[in-house]
């Protein structure tokens, strides 16, 4: 479930997010955003139940954003029971609350235990307070200690940070340190992503029915002065560095950008690797059937909010219904096309969004690349398949492999840092 | 009709932006030979590129009946001249059918290096030469230190000097007027066999080539069986006529006329400036002298940025060469540009113009390869020599005797104060100074002999950079010598780039290895393995630069569960290398091949 609204927005994100007055304030946005997200919530069960396939209980839910933990710890008990109701969640089941760790963004910890959330994810992003600065990062490094201590105080079981490498004015040094402290805080899950300086617009993403918001001019300036600080010889030295350092601590490694304690990995990003079939809720979504259908929201609050309650005033707002049918059936895959006649019918309709349908070579070279992600790797079986077992063969010639158990095969330290280089070579 | 002796043929000769085309116009319009209203500025320049340029390509001409101040009608051909030093033959060519010429001086700039050219060889010719200083009307006119100049270089009696602006017409009768009054009517017997002078043609998909002709002797008439007796071709005429301007036909065109004639060949390279056309039936016993077929000096690779425009880039330049045998091209590929033409131009500038029509006229993306002259290869063991001006093509070390290249005779006029930073820049492209005078108190006339290949590459944008666009310059070809040349190529992991060898002096092969070498570390994106860029001469190696190996290429942003996002990068990543080049084991993007071609030219 996405929950697009943080207090500010930094420059290298382009996840869906609103901040400002949308977020908080009499304005805000939230309110409307809950009520539409619960009608998704429904119309995806229904969805599933009319389909045959029935809403199955959920080994996990994630609770993204945006900042999560914004929302007040009762609404987060609605959204879980309703989960719970439409679609049940198993016993032990993994339920993440990402959260930033300021003392205005982390909200009341002990209240999302009692709602259910079992794992925190804290934006930690570094423990530099020059570099969390430059990041636009609204918290200090104390934050996020006190934070990871509220957590375990609050009962959270299992306690994640990600950090960010590649940062401009990085060194060896303060990374070292950035992993250091939060280790010695005893966090359970590290996720260290390379700062990743996206153009969502170049990559037309970002259109009416795109899954991303337009890129504000002001980060698109931040991003091209901090690649020019970005150093490709750098991000491996401390990708390197970070893997050596969080094995010393007990964290292993098991997905390219996340290590973890024992029983600590991410069920749910495991699901996105292992091609599981998940849902998933709120504007810039995406959801997997397990094969073939991959289906995504449409980035923009309007369009989510007026499709899902057609009679409140957000209806009729920037994007009115009838345009929002009109612009899906332009996209050449939408979810939401109503029939013509419809548009003043008060019942919510899903959101507008896209969907692709994964052709058996697609699906079987993305099984491999999802795979090879993994410490695990794939199995004799997907390596064999000829599209993917040249580039594995091109993969070895370069030292880029190695082989796990079973005949399994994944990887090498090297292989990891150059993964596009394999990825990119199976067709 | 005009009798022969009220006919007069002159031409213009004017460096850029003096005035010529201006002048040209006022004529036009004095004579009524065009309407005032229909005129478009400059006339003469009648293509847009030529126009950009501000110079004239092609020669023009025109046909101006003018009535003198003795009551008289008088016939006067105005004969354009191409205004720029690639065209050097084809402007002894357009002198060649006058008896006469307009010599414009700016009366702000003084005479420049190419008008000083241009004169000396209007005077080889004999031409009587009309000395107009233009631009009076400037208020930085120095008329007075012009034609103190003329005096000084050129020996030209100041009382001989008409003042004039073309611009507000001042003068321009008086121009006319001497025209009429100082050249000499053309000779030349009407009944002798027919010799008539090609000084420039065009072709018309109609009437075939339609050649500008100047009737040294004889008459020929509409429909008569011709043969252009350089080439032979042989061909029946469809049409004759005068310019004015557009073509009017005629009967005859007799002695001394100007005119056109439409042959119905197919190709201009049957009809070539300066051939000589006479009549099948009653040929004469010789060729007027002079002729040679055009000489390419410049080469270079033409390649087509998207490599399936390869055909239309044939088609392009087939059509263009029809037009203008100058250009020569033949099939050419290369393992980083793909397929394109090997092409030959008269000089730098003319490979400019080319370029330009075939991407303007034909909607083409060109890029070409380093420019480089022809050079003049002694082979071993008495084997002969070669001529090759494609430096990929070079033999082995082994089999060299010797190189040479053409040099040139370079004049330069320039304000004094830039006599030094001139010397060097000569002495920077291995140039030998020859001789300097004083043209006025201020401006000099230097002469240097450098080798072609060192003036075609920036020497012109070096000149003007380093003299604020004061100097001029002009050159002319002195033949080959032989020099320490040799074949520099660039090794990638090993291998040789062809595109990038390029012929150097030995002396300058280390300082042009280590450039090159450097500008592609920087555009030769990482491999999986280091790769070397060597500079090397045969097996010596003389500049190196190392390309680490690639150390990270992931994707290790979150994206959620949006893999369609993480995919569709990859593929972007894939299509990427698909259109690499690979110059043995790396993969090189095309955009790093243009990219150092195309710095290279500006650098």
């Amino acid at each position: 479930m996405h929950v697009p609204f943080c207090l500010s927005l930094c420059p290298y994100c382009d996840f869906v997010v609103y901040a400002g007055r949308s977020a908080r304030g009499p304005a805000a946005r939230v309110g409307d955003y809950l009520a539409a997200l619960a009608a998704e919530l429904d119309l995806r069960a229904d969805a599933l139940d009319a389909s045959g396939v029935g809403a199955r209980p959920l080994r996990s839910v994630y609770l993204g954003g945006g900042t999560p933990s914004l929302l007040p710890p009762a609404e987060v008990a609605r959204l879980l029971d309703q989960v719970r109701r439409r679609f049940g969640i198993e016993d032990g089941a993994e339920v993440t609350l990402e959260a930033n760790p300021g003392p205005d963004e982390r909200g009341d910890l002990t209240g999302f235990v009692a709602a259910g959330v079992t794992r925190l994810s804290l934006g930690a992003q570094s423990m530099e307070a020059s570099e969390l600065r430059r990041l636009g990062r609204r918290h200090a490094p104390g934050d996020v200690l006190a934070a990871v201590a509220e957590a375990r105080r609050a009962g959270i079981g299992s306690v994640s940070v990600d950090v960010l490498y590649d940062v401009p004015g990085q060194t060896e040094a303060t990374w070292r340190h950035t992993l250091g402290v939060l280790l010695d805080a005893g966090v359970d899950h590290v996720s260290a992503y390379a700062l990743t300086l996206d153009d969502p617009d170049a990559e037309g993403l970002t259109g009416p029915l795109g899954d991303h918001l337009p890129t504000r001019p002001g980060a698109r300036a931040w991003r091209e002065r901090a690649r020019a600080g970005q150093d490709d010889d750098r991000a491996a030295e401390l990708y390197l560095l970070a893997d050596e350092l969080l094995a010393r601590y007990g964290l292993q490694w098991y997905e390219l950008s996340n290590w973890a304690r024992p029983g600590h990995a991410s069920r749910h990003n495991l699901a996105y690797w292992h091609h599981d079939a998940y849902e998933a809720l709120g504007p810039g979504a995406h959801a997997f059937d397990g094969g073939p259908l991959r289906r995504w929201n449409a980035a923009r609050l309007d369009g989510y909010i007026s499709a899902l309650l057609p009679a409140t005033p957000a209806a009729t707002s920037t994007l009115s219904t009838a345009s929002a049918a009109s612009a899906a059936s332009a996209a050449s895959a939408a979810t939401a096309a109503p029939a013509e006649g419809r548009t003043r019918d008060a019942s919510p309709r899903l959101p507008p969004g896209g969907e692709e349908r994964l052709d058996p070579a697609t699906f079987a070279a993305e099984e491999a690349m999802l795979g090879l992600r993994l410490a695990e790797g794939i199995g004799p079986e997907i390596a064999a398949r000829p599209a993917v077992a040249r580039a594995l063969d091109w993969a070895r010639g370069h030292g880029l492999l190695e082989d796990g158990e079973g005949g399994r095969i994944r990887l090498s330290l090297r292989g990891r840092l150059l993964s596009n280089e394999v990825f990119s070579r199976i067709a | 009709m005009i009798p022969q002796e009220r006919f007069r043929n002159f031409c213009i000769i004017a460096h850029v932006d003096h005035g010529k085309s201006t002048l040209a116009d006022r004529f036009l319009e004095l004579t009524h030979t065009i309407d005032a209203r229909q005129m478009t500025s400059q006339v003469l320049d009648s293509m847009d590129l030529e126009r950009e340029h501000g110079i004239t390509i092609k020669a023009r001409a025109v046909r101006l009946h003018h009535t003198a101040r003795d009551g008289e009608t008088y016939a006067l051909n105005l004969i354009d001249t191409p205004g720029h030093v690639d065209f050097t033959y084809e402007v002894s060519r357009s002198l060649q059918a006058c008896e006469g010429a307009i010599l414009v001086v700016d009366a702000a700039q003084g005479i420049e290096a190419q008008t000083l050219a241009n004169v000396y060889l209007a005077l080889e010719h004999d031409l009587v030469i009309i000395p107009v200083v233009n631009k009076i009307d400037l208020p930085s006119a120095q008329p007075e230190l012009v034609v103190e100049e003329l005096e000084n270089v050129l020996a030209i009696p100041r009382e001989e000097v008409i003042l004039a602006s073309a611009k507000e017409g001042t003068g321009v009768a008086d121009i006319l007027e001497a025209v009429v009054q100082r050249i000499p009517p053309p000779g030349g017997d009407p009944a002798a066999p027919a010799r008539g002078l090609i000084f420039d043609s065009h072709y018309d998909a109609y009437k075939g080539v339609v050649a500008y002709v100047r009737l040294a002797e004889g008459t020929l008439h509409a429909h008569e069986a011709v043969r252009l007796m350089a080439s032979g071709a042989e061909s029946e005429l469809l049409e004759l006529g005068v310019f004015r301007p557009q073509l009017v036909p005629v009967e005859t065109l007799a002695a001394g006329e100007v005119g056109y004639v439409a042959t119905g060949l197919k190709s201009v390279r049957d009809c070539q400036v300066g051939d000589t056309i006479t009549s099948a039936e009653r040929p004469a016993d010789s060729p007027l002298p002079g002729y040679k077929s055009a000489q390419p000096l410049v080469f270079a690779g033409i390649y087509p940025i998207n490599g399936p425009d390869y055909p239309l880039l044939r088609d392009a330049l087939e059509k263009l060469h029809l037009n203008d045998a100058s250009i020569t091209f033949e099939p050419e590929s290369s393992v980083a540009l793909g397929f394109g033409f090997r092409c030959g131009f008269l000089g730098l500038l003319h490979m400019e113009i080319v370029q330009e029509r075939l991407e303007r006229e034909f909607d083409l993306d060109l890029i070409a390869s380093a420019p480089s002259v022809e050079y003049l290869v002694t082979l071993t063991a008495g084997r002969g020599e070669v001529r090759v001006d494609n430096p990929a093509e070079l033999p082995g070390p082994s089999d060299i005797e010797q190189i040479a290249e053409p040099w040139v005779r370079v004049k330069i006029v320039t304000p004094n104060t830039y006599i030094g930073t001139l010397m060097e820049l000569a002495k920077l492209r291995r140039g030998a100074f020859q001789s300097m005078e004083y043209l006025d108190q201020t401006r000099v006339l230097m002469q240097f002999e450098l080798p072609l290949a060192e003036v075609i590459v920036d020497f012109y944008d070096q000149l003007k950079s380093r003299t604020q666009g004061y100097a001029s310059m002009d050159y002319e070809e002195i033949g080959y010598r032989p020099e320490r040349l040799v074949k520099l190529e660039i090794l990638v992991n090993g291998e040789p780039v062809d595109a990038l060898s390029m012929i150097v002096h030995r002396e300058d092969a280390q300082a042009q290895g280590r450039m090159l070498a450097e500008r592609l570390k920087k555009l030769i994106p990482r491999q999986m393995f280091e790769v070397p860029i060597q500079a090397a001469i045969g097996s010596t190696v003389v500049a190196r630069e190392t390309i680490g190996a690639m150390r990270k290429n992931v994707l290790a942003k979150c994206y959620g569960g949006d893999i369609t996002r993480k995919r569709k990068l990859l593929e972007k990543q894939r299509e990427g290398k698909q259109r690499m080049k690979r110059v043995g084991q790396v993969e090189i993007p095309q955009e790093a091949f243009l990219a150092i071609l195309r710095t290279d030219e500006g650098s």
